[in-house]
């Protein structure tokens, strides 16, 4: 394995907080809320499999040390890894799901196509949502994703999807938000000026807002 | 729809300024060499871009040298002192992608922007016959998605992700062929590059389209967010606003993949810079382009 404090971009000489703020700024990094429906999820799996074993090692390691050479059983940190998308849904298209699960999307999107549209249910629309998102054609995905909530809003599995959609429209994963000021707009040197300038526009006139100054 | 692929100066640490500016003068001084006097032209921020991801791939660091501009020969100017393959590709992309974009405008434009384009034909031609020459591949990938893209364009029903299909394939290859052919075809990093230049063809396509709205509902040309939104030369400010504001919302679910993909991709190099462009300079065109109330061009860095 390569060199944990590598893997993790610190020296070896930072110290434990530095390195679990270094963990958690690259944990976040490959959450799998940012890669869910994506076709390289696994690759950010991998990622984060190797930053949490980088972690454990160094955690592991610095613990030795402490207690001067012994080793002792640490449990291993399992970190964000483990959680499954794993779906217990009862389902109509099971060979789709299984197929999107294998990476076969254009053999998952052929068999959806040949559904007739009067029996296109909202699992339909999820599904065929999950294909365009892999696909990359996300405005279709999002109309689709859509339309399986229209159709069944107590589905907590289509309104997750929906959920992501969203927010990654209105750039909580990078973007821009026009309603969200920048942060900086207003820093406190602005809030000392402004205060300093009042305070000369009220003794100019003869009176006075910070009698210190 | 060039120039929209840029980092955001005021984030840029002055170290990581001054070696994007070696970069884009590397960049027009090996146009210049290999593609002649004319061909510094078609420098671009994008192709800049493009020359960083390849730079940042390489085992050892460009080093940097100072020197002289070759266009204004008062200014001081830093260079790269090595990389040249990454600069030889990317000035050919450079040029090529401008000769199509030329033969685009020949197509689209009226008598006068004809003529113009014509002229300008004639001189991107001999630089574009040696690019080709030298990189079959990409001039392959780049004029087989100027016929998809004319034929997403005429479909009977084209819907903004079919239209955006073509620039997003286009740089999925371009990036995917920037891996070199001996890798194997499915390792991570191909898997991962793939992504990266489907969801930023896809911006730039989107980005380019909004840009354009008011200009094509003028000249009756084809965009896709006028059909999408079901705008006309009477449209109100507001319904233009309202469109604005959904390219916005499309162009952020956009990056959202693509700051995926960088996310997990390893970088040895100028892995600020090409994060800054990501994650800063790309949202800071959106800002640009969609809400300032005056039309405004965005200036050079």
């Amino acid at each position: 394995m390569s060199d944990p404090y590598k893997v993790l971009g610190v020296s070896p000489t930072a110290t434990d907080d530095e390195i679990k703020a270094a963990y958690r700024e690259l944990a976040k990094k490959y959450h799998p809320d940012n890669y869910s429906g994506s076709p390289i999820a696994d690759l950010a799996g991998e990622k984060m499999k190797e930053i949490n074993e980088a972690y454990d090692t160094v955690v592991a390691q610095r613990k030795q040390q402490k207690n001067g050479g012994y080793a002792g059983y640490t449990a291993p940190n399992t970190g964000y890894a483990g959680q499954s998308y794993g779906n217990s849904y009862s389902s109509g298209f099971n060979d789709v799901r299984n197929l999107i699960m294998l990476g076969r999307i254009a053999d998952a999107e052929q068999i959806l196509n040949g559904v007739p549209s009067e029996s296109r249910n909202a699992e339909w629309y999820f599904l065929k949502g999950t294909v365009l998102y892999k696909r990359g054609w996300l405005e279709e995905a999002y109309n689709n994703f859509a339309r399986a909530c229209q159709m069944d809003p107590y589905n907590g599995e289509y309104r997750a999807a929906m959920n992501q959609v969203t927010n990654q429209r209105n750039g909580v994963y990078g973007g821009y938000n026009p309603n969200v000021p920048r942060t900086g707009s207003c820093s406190g040197c602005d809030v000392c000026s402004s205060l300093i300038c009042a305070d000369c526009c009220c003794e100019c006139m003869g009176g006075d807002l910070i009698p210190c100054c | 729809m060039f120039g929209y692929v840029r980092p955001q100066k005021s984030e840029l640490l002055v170290r990581e300024y001054e070696q994007y500016k070696g970069v884009y003068c590397s960049l027009c001084r090996q146009l210049g060499k290999s593609y002649g006097m004319v061909s510094r032209l078609t420098l671009s921020y994008d192709c800049t871009f493009y020359a960083l991801m390849l730079l940042a791939f390489r085992p050892e660091c460009p080093g940097f040298q100072s020197g002289r501009c070759v266009v204004n020969p008062l200014k001081k100017c830093t260079f790269c002192s090595s990389g040249e393959p990454e600069f030889v590709s990317a000035s050919a992309l450079s040029v090529i992608m401008t000769y199509y974009k030329i033969r685009d405008d020949i197509a689209d434009s009226r008598f006068w922007g004809k003529l113009r384009a014509y002229a300008l034909l004639l001189l991107a031609a001999r630089a574009h016959r040696k690019a080709a020459a030298d990189f079959p591949r990409l001039d392959a990938i780049i004029s087989a998605s100027m016929e998809e893209q004319k034929a997403a364009e005429q479909a009977p029903d084209p819907c903004l992700d079919s239209c955006a299909e073509p620039t997003a394939k286009m740089l999925q290859q371009v990036f995917e062929a920037s891996a070199g052919e001996d890798g194997e075809p499915d390792s991570p990093k191909i898997r991962i590059l793939r992504q990266f230049g489907y969801f930023l063809g896809r911006w730039v396509y989107i980005i380019d389209a909004a840009d354009d709205m008011e200009k094509d509902l003028k000249t009756a040309s084809f965009n896709p967010f006028i059909i999408q939104c079901g705008l006309n030369e009477a449209s109100s400010p507001e319904e233009l606003e309202k469109a604005k504001s959904y390219a916005n919302e499309v162009l952020n679910l956009t990056l959202s993949q693509l700051t995926a993909a960088l996310n997990i991709l390893d970088l040895d190099h100028f892995g600020e810079i090409i994060q800054n462009v990501v994650l800063k300079g790309l949202p800071e065109i959106q800002k640009e382009l969609l809400f300032k109330k005056e039309k405004v061009h965005v200036r050079s860095l």
